[in-house]
């Protein structure tokens, strides 16, 4: 049978086994629910070779599915964050209800990503992000509270994006009478302009929302913060990069191939740009890690839909390499903040503190993410953020460069936030029981962290893919023009040599630590966070000492203007608003409709409606 | 393996100049601001018995290893943008990174010490730490604004991103980049005022408030290899704004001059001021400096 | 070659050279003494070109010094901030109370003689001292820390128990982290 196939049956039979299993044995379940995550994705590296396609009909419809360079590339990201998710998975859920649920829907979103990938025709593209919006969707309502305001929010911003994405397709269909993407890309440029500017936008619409670009991204810190913290890695790290996957190809082989496409590339840069911004400033603002992190994956998904937008060469490069890098960190940070929940039963900042001593795999994992986040070198971030400046200035983005720059800069904030809030500080009597989390959630974040430390040092490992990925989408050669195994250069002929920087930095860092540590050593305690300089003041035990309360204060005066406007407010006066239209409307036709439902057959009909009259 | 031993020797004799010529201008600036206050003031090489003084303490506290791991970022940070900024003009003793990096790398690992102070300082667990930790951080999200633009507009108007090139068009055109980008040095030296953290900037340590802030907990040898660091980021800092702007230097003599008068402007500014609080402070660097930092981009975009 | 005997003695010249001209201060203001402090650090009578300079806390600074008289309330403090101070550390008790009690001879809630709860090293007489004898004073401890004679944390380590019975017998509900160096 073919191994495409093979797959996806594996993927289903899995999930469905899994599902069952629970209520043979707990164990077994768990044991099922590795297997069908990582098998599949040990046969995908080593069955699927580049071009292996699949065919399967139903009802006349044929649906298309190959692998090329470009899902190949995204697949790292899918099954490699994904493999490691399961297997923190297994630790991170034990003892947790509905078990069955979640793998389902964990293995269901997996093989929906993968779908994803492998989907030619835009039927079975749709289907399966279909199913990875259902099957999220259930993970974001899975800890059974907040589903009204989270749940809907997310549902109905999919639900938009869903049906934008199908007002596509069909008129898509309609003109070239085909649902082979390969088709729509050899049509578009003979199109007429409307159609010319409405599928793409449309389309657009339907990654952005999964991308969680600006106006679109209120739902995300809703989501990403309810889910379960195993799932929100998956959720944050991959399941946003099908967005940027979608938005790549609408760009490089629909929006790429227009003489009009400047202005959508403008556009949709400064929108990731303010994207950024404004992701930036609300992750600050929160108290709640898993808050804080949805926010700058936000602002982060920014950076990556700006690098995508700008469209040169190493803008791509840079989008791309920084799509993994945030797979990578974001993963980790997520399963940090997962691990902490666990051990303490709690992810405010103002409630935890000092747990370095307690959970020191943990913060190291953090840290090195955290450096990996806020672009400081030797780490992979790094790489990402030089190529992305270079890729601004070199063509020609001057005010940009500063909006991104300020953006990144203020991200330090929330990084050290984030680092403080959860293992430094005051080390509290309230959590001197905690103790680290367990090797099975420890391995796979330590994994992943060294994983960001050797990409920052040898990016090549990861540009030669994405390097493939664009030649499959039709862009030249990049080796040696803008980077080698550990050289990165920009279209000026400047470069960053990463090996030696290594070098160096390790020397220096070692050779200070050893001096610090070594000298008078004999002479040197420790002593705990209850004696510090405190005007001869001796804290009591039970003293909380902790700073953590309106952290940044000082910044946000500074910034006050900015924040007092929430997009968040204008949907909810707008729902608020529609609300009231429909109360409206209940009078006329008694009934008793859910609200989600309301917003979805409203939409369905204002896009209809919106459809009939561009296509007439 | 001879060529590393010479990398590792042009290494530390470059470390040794800058920290020696970062610790008097300290110095200079103690006594300067002696002088201007109408008193005798330390000697020029005070800073150098400080040092020698915190090295020598015998006993020494820590809360963690963070607090071994902080102190040795912020001399990664302060060492490896030394290695990547030019020292001399024609600098085939001691090249040591100057190829190897630019200047966005420049900008990324010039902000690694800020980064390491603040988590050595987080794990002491001092509220005052943590306050000034939070003060330094919003602080650099105000001066890094006009000073990204001062480079941009550098960037854009030379086509390069090397701080050697931008060196090499100075020498082949014979102008100092502040005549000719006089907007990007206006920009610049005024991101340079809240970098040194001297009032009215010095928010961070605020000694009477914060009880010096994030290094409240170090001293001894801590406290000592944060000086070093501070003292040869001085350094940095001075030479890199000698090398874009000022045509960089032939010899060393030529180097103390500039850096110095440039130095001068920091201190002085200074005397004459009181400290800012940090919401001032940071939308002093987003008005009059983020101007002349967008005028300068203008000016690189049209007058190229 | 650091353990040969000659060598330690030039290294101890050095550091104790490099320690006497660079004194950081940490002004504890106990009692009214503290207001003759920045008159001795500003313009009229600098002490900073001896290098004698603030410092912000107890962990960066080298002198303790008891500016007048010491409530037994402030006793525990000042303890504790000593404490925390890194070897070598000197105390330098300012002006008569802490000699004798002075003029609070009689007082019920202040401490008479500073050396039996700490190792002072050099005393400041007078009541006020004006900053001419502040200089003195600091002139004084500089001289004892080259002949390397200002050595007040070391007796304060080997007669801990000393002063812990005379600390304690003032300060009734000790509560107060071990003191190990």
């Amino acid at each position: 049978m073919n191994p495409v196939l093979n797959i996806f049956i594996l993927f289903l039979g899995g999930a469905i086994l899994t599902y069952f299993a629970g209520r043979i044995n707990k164990v077994l379940q768990s044991l099922l629910f590795l297997a069908s995550v990582l098998v599949p994705a040990f046969l995908f590296y080593t069955q699927l070779s580049i071009g292996q396609s699949a065919t399967f009909s139903v009802d006349g419809i044929t649906l298309n599915w190959s692998l090329n360079y470009f899902g190949w590339l995204f697949s790292l990201i899918v099954l490699g964050l994904g493999a490691m998710a399961a297997i923190y998975a297994v630790s991170y859920m034990k003892g947790k209800q509905r078990l069955g649920t979640f793998y389902f829907n964990f293995i269901l979103s997996i093989m929906s990503m993968t779908g994803i990938l492998l989907s030619q025709d835009l039927i079975s593209f749709f289907i399966f992000w279909e199913i990875m919006t259902w099957s999220s969707y259930l993970m974001t309502i899975y800890n059974g509270n907040k589903v009204q305001s989270i749940g809907i929010k997310y549902f109905v911003f999919s639900a938009i994006g869903a049906y934008a994405m199908l007002m596509a397709i069909v008129m898509v269909h309609s003109i070239t009478g085909s649902f082979l993407i390969k088709d729509l890309i050899n049509a578009y440029p003979t199109m007429q302009l409307g159609m010319q500017i409405w599928i793409p936008v449309l389309l657009l619409t339907g990654f952005a929302v999964k991308a969680a670009m600006m106006p679109l991204h209120v739902w995300a810190p809703g989501a990403y913060s309810n889910s379960p913290m195993a799932y929100t890695s998956v959720f944050s790290g991959a399941l946003s990069k099908m967005g940027v996957y979608g938005m790549t190809i609408v760009f490089v082989t629909l929006i790429n191939k227009i003489p009009q496409g400047i202005w959508f590339r403008e556009v949709i840069a400064w929108m990731g740009g303010i994207t950024a911004v404004i992701g930036t400033l609300w992750a600050i603002k929160q108290d709640d890690a898993k808050k804080l992190l949805a926010y700058s994956s936000v602002a982060q998904l920014g950076y990556i839909i700006t690098g995508i937008a700008i469209g040169t060469e190493l803008a791509l490069l840079a989008g791309l390499f920084l799509a993994v890098m945030h797979a990578l960190f974001k993963g980790t940070l997520f399963m940090v903040v997962g691990a902490v929940e666990k051990q303490t039963g709690t992810t405010n900042f103002t409630e935890v503190s000092g747990l370095i001593r307690k959970m020191p795999w943990t913060f190291f994992a953090a840290l090195l993410s955290i450096i990996a986040l806020a672009g400081i070198p030797p780490l992979g971030g790094f790489v990402g953020k030089w190529m992305l400046y270079e890729s601004l200035i070199t063509s020609n983005h001057y005010l940009l460069v500063i909006v991104i720059f300020f953006s990144s800069t203020a991200a330090f904030l929330y990084c050290y936030k984030f680092l403080f809030g959860f293992f430094l500080g005051q080390e509290e009597k309230e959590w001197s029981h905690v103790k680290e989390a367990p090797a099975a959630m420890v391995v796979p974040m330590v994994i992943l962290s060294l994983l960001m430390f050797v990409l920052g040092t040898f990016p090549g490992i990861l540009l030669s893919p994405i390097n493939n990925g664009l030649q499959a989408l039709g862009y030249t050669d990049s080796y040696k023009n803008l980077w080698e195994t550990s050289v990165i250069l920009n279209g000026w002929g400047n470069h960053v040599v990463l090996q030696p920087i290594l070098y160096y930095i390790i020397a220096i860092f070692l050779f200070f630590v050893v001096f610090l540590t070594l000298k008078g050593y004999k002479n040197t305690r420790y002593v705990t966070t209850k004696d510090i300089s405190s005007s001869g003041e001796i804290p009591k035990e039970d003293e909380n000492l902790t700073f953590s309360e309106n952290f940044y204060q000082p910044f946000f005066r500074a910034v006050e203007p900015v924040m007092r406007r929430q997009i968040d407010k204008f949907y909810k006066n707008l729902g608020e608003g529609l609300e009231a239209l429909f109360e409206f409307m209940r009078r006329i036709y008694t009934g008793n409709g859910q609200t989600y439902a309301i917003y979805v057959i409203a939409f369905v009909v204002i896009m209809l409606l919106f459809g009939n009259y561009l296509l007439k | 393996m001879e060529s590393v031993l010479y990398n590792i020797l042009g290494a530390v004799a470059t470390f040794l100049l800058a920290f020696v010529v970062g610790m008097i201008y300290g110095g200079l600036n103690r006594k300067i601001t002696a002088r201007v206050q109408n008193r005798k003031g330390p000697p020029f090489y005070q800073n150098f018995i400080d040092a020698m003084k915190l090295a020598s303490k015998r006993s020494a506290i820590h809360h963690g290893i963070m607090q071994h791991f902080g102190p040795a970022f912020i001399m990664v940070s302060s060492v490896m943008s030394l290695m990547v900024v030019p020292v001399l003009t024609h600098n085939q003793w001691f090249p040591n990174l100057n190829f190897h990096g630019d200047l966005i790398f420049l900008l990324y690992i010039m902000v690694f010490g800020p980064l390491g102070m603040a988590l050595g300082a987080g794990q002491t667990g001092n509220p005052n730490s943590a306050i000034g930790v939070t003060r330094g951080l919003s602080l650099m999200t105000g001066f890094e604004i006009p000073w990204v633009m001062a480079l941009v507009a550098l960037m854009i108007q030379y086509h390069t991103t090397s701080i050697v090139d931008l060196m090499n068009v100075q020498i082949q055109s014979g102008t100092w980049l502040m005549f000719s980008s006089p907007f990007a040095f206006i920009a610049a030296v005024m991101a340079m005022l809240g970098m040194f953290r001297y009032s009215p900037f010095d928010i961070v340590g605020a000694p009477a408030e914060l009880a010096s802030g994030p290094i409240s907990e170090n001293g001894g040898k801590y406290l000592f290899v944060m000086m070093s660091a501070g003292s040869v980021f001085a350094f940095v800092k001075l030479t890199l704004y000698v090398d874009l702007f000022m045509g960089g230097a032939d010899n060393l003599v030529i180097l103390l001059v500039k850096t110095f008068v440039l130095y001068l402007i920091p201190v002085l500014y200074s005397l004459t001021t009181v400290r800012y609080r940090t919401e001032h402070a940071i939308r002093w660097f987003w008005g009059w400096p983020s101007f002349f930092g967008l005028l300068a981009i203008l000016q690189a975009v049209f007058f190229k | 070659m650091i353990n040969d005997k000659n060598s330690q003695k030039i290294v101890d010249i050095i550091q104790n050279w490099a320690r006497q001209h660079s004194i950081w201060v940490l002004a504890y203001g106990t009692g009214c003494g503290a207001i003759e402090l920045p008159p001795t650090m500003t313009s009229r009578y600098d002490a900073e070109r001896l290098g004698v300079r603030g410092a912000a806390t107890p962990r960066q600074a080298d002198v303790l010094l008891i500016t007048g008289y010491l409530t037994t309330k402030t006793l525990k403090r000042v303890i504790r901030v000593y404490e925390q101070m890194q070897d070598p550390k000197y105390v330098v008790g300012f002006g008569s109370c802490t000699i004798n009690g002075g003029m609070y001879y009689d007082s019920y809630n202040t401490i008479k003689v500073l050396d039996k709860y700490l190792p002072v090293d050099v005393y400041i007489n007078g009541c006020m001292p004006r900053p001419e004898a502040v200089l003195s004073g600091f002139a004084k401890l500089q001289e004892r820390i080259a002949e390397g004679r200002a050595e007040g944390a070391k007796k304060y380590k080997e007669n801990l128990e000393w002063y812990r019975a005379n600390q304690k017998k003032i300060i009734p509900n000790w509560v107060m982290p071990d003191y190990n160096w």
